[in-house]
């Protein structure tokens, strides 16, 4: 029985792909889809047939097509017909299902996928319809508005100034030249970031991540097939996600519990981390989520450039845990902790926790 | 139920109208499959590993899970079998602009292996329509035909192209041709 319970809890990253971020990608969500699904079974080494279980990760709301989700699986080959789900959420959702779908412990290989064009939308318009109907939808309130809200918030509480938001965005796309999939990098001063004008007070433009369409996917596989299919796994050590109360006025938003809780159910005990990859949408949520982590100085924090960078809703929180994944089995680290969000202002966080063997 | 408890529930109704704009141009194969369509050329991809004819294409075989490209294209006729049909009776709901019962039929031109939903179809009585029955696009004249209504969305009909498919007198497909190309 113990053993049983070890090997359905061994579950480890063993391929996986993303496309690049763009603006505006001509194709659809699902030819996005397509490449990159077929791209991460190569990169795992399994047939399709090997895929035990498949979870998507989107939302309708983004292409305004009714449905879309439906579509999407094809990306996955859904003839003969196989065994999947979806969830209205970023792919790292996605990852979540399959990998309790995994810990069933009666398959071993399981894919899970996100994908996202914003493109066709207008974002402020789109996700002012995930606050609550009563007083905050009838307002519009958008993303980036809440986002200032927040931002002044963190300023008031003295936990960050405007110099702290430009430093995060100079690191973010200094660190986004070498990642071929993002869509903003550069070298930029941060003095001179400061002298922009305001977007929304205190956020300048550079605070607020680009427009994004891309997809992303990975191949989950347990146990000795892990071992098997990948020379270094990226074992999934602890996942856990965590929700607050939906109406930001309800919480302290200069923090994040729900953060704080997520990694420590993960398994994050304070120790070492060689890589940390943040789903920071805005530049001073990198700072709330570092705090609630719990990470100090110098801990290398979105070596991809994060969200800032690039913003693909509904991959942007997979990719974390893929650029972070992507590190341990190329072995260039062998702690990794990653993390996703949804909701407005860091309402659920999820939080992935990998090692190297 | 009293009035005044009716009227009481009313007051609890609050209205949230909610206009959302998506704009997005045709994906690159539909973008193709209209410039030719416009021309009066039905053209599809052909998936080069099962040889299904996808038309409009998808720029993927579903079945197969490949990419297909413009290396890929394949013209059919405009010739095809009735595979599937209704005959709509309207109500006037709100956007309804039809008043006389129309049909909304499902076309599978020969060489394709997926049929064009929704097209009218002519040249008949409505109490003789039947899957098996021949059909021939009848098409707009050049200066009259339009890309509205084609959208990535997959429901827009080929209307604003492509009048009708009209009887064409000849014998009945046989159902074994069609059967397994009827959605």
């Amino acid at each position: 029985m113990a053993a049983n319970d070890r090997g359905a809890t061994d579950i480890a990253i063993v391929g996986f792909a993303q496309s690049q971020s763009v603006r505006d990608a001509a194709p659809s969500e699902v030819q996005l889809l397509v490449p990159v699904v077929a791209d991460a079974i190569t990169a795992a080494g399994i047939e399709r047939s090997d895929i035990g279980f498949t979870c998507a990760g989107s939302c309708d709301y983004l292409t305004g097509g009714p449905f879309a989700f439906v579509s999407n699986l094809e990306a996955a080959g859904a003839w003969p017909p196989i065994s999947e789900s979806h969830v209205e959420a970023d792919g790292a959702w996605a990852m979540y299902e399959a990998w309790m779908r995994l810990q069933e412990g009666d398959i071993d290989v399981a894919l899970a996928f996100g994908s996202g064009k914003s493109s066709p939308s207008n974002p402020a318009e789109v996700w002012a319809q995930q606050l609550d109907p009563y007083y905050l939808a009838p307002l519009g309130v958008d993303p980036v508005s809440l986002a200032g809200i927040q931002a002044q918030a963190l300023i008031d509480a003295g936990k960050a100034t405007e110099r702290d938001f430009a430093t995060v965005v100079a690191d973010s796309r200094r660190n986004a030249k070498s990642n071929p999939n993002a869509q903003l990098s550069g070298d930029y001063d941060v003095d001179a970031l400061l002298a922009e004008p305001y977007y929304r007070r205190p956020l300048r433009k550079h605070d607020v991540p680009p427009i994004s369409d891309a997809a992303v996917a990975v191949i989950m596989a347990r146990g000795d097939k892990a071992r098997e299919l990948c020379e270094r796994p990226a074992w999934i050590r602890g996942m856990d996600h965590r929700i607050e109360a939906h109406q930001p006025g309800l919480r302290d938003i200069t923090s994040s519990a729900s953060t704080t809780l997520a990694a420590r159910k993960a398994g994050y005990d304070g120790g070492p981390l060689d890589v940390v990859e943040l789903s920071s949408t805005f530049s001073p949520q990198e700072i709330i989520l570092k705090n609630a982590i719990g990470l100090g100085a110098g801990v290398n924090v979105n070596p991809s450039g994060g969200p800032l960078a690039a913003n693909p809703i509904m991959a942007v929180g997979l990719i974390r845990i893929v650029e972070a994944a992507s590190r341990i089995i190329d072995g260039t680290a062998n702690r990794a902790l990653a993390h996703a969000t949804s909701g407005p202002l860091l309402q659920q966080n999820l939080v992935c926790l990998l090692e190297g063997e | 139920m009293s009035d005044q408890t009716q009227t009481e529930k009313e007051n609890l109704v609050m209205e949230h109208l909610v206009s959302l704009t998506y704009r997005e141009r045709l994906t690159p194969n539909l973008n193709r499959f209209v410039d030719e369509l416009l021309e009066g050329r039905l053209v599809g991809h052909k998936c080069p590993s099962c040889g299904r004819v996808y038309l409009p294409s998808k720029g993927y075989c579903p079945m197969c899970v490949v990419a297909t490209s413009a290396e890929d294209e394949v013209e059919v006729p405009d010739t095809g079998t009735v595979t599937g049909f209704t005959i709509v009776t309207p109500v006037a709901y709100y956007g309804q602009q039809e008043t006389e019962p129309f049909v909304f039929a499902s076309v599978l031109l020969d060489g394709a292996d997926t049929p064009l939903n929704g097209q009218d179809v002519t040249g008949l009585p409505h109490d003789q329509l039947r899957t098996g029955l021949r059909v021939k696009a009848k098409w707009k004249p050049k200066d009259q035909r339009s890309a509205e209504g084609i959208s990535n969305r997959g429901w827009g009909s080929m209307g604003t192209v492509v009048d009708s498919f009209e009887a064409t007198g000849e014998p009945d497909a046989s159902e074994e041709l069609f059967k397994d190309h009827i959605f």
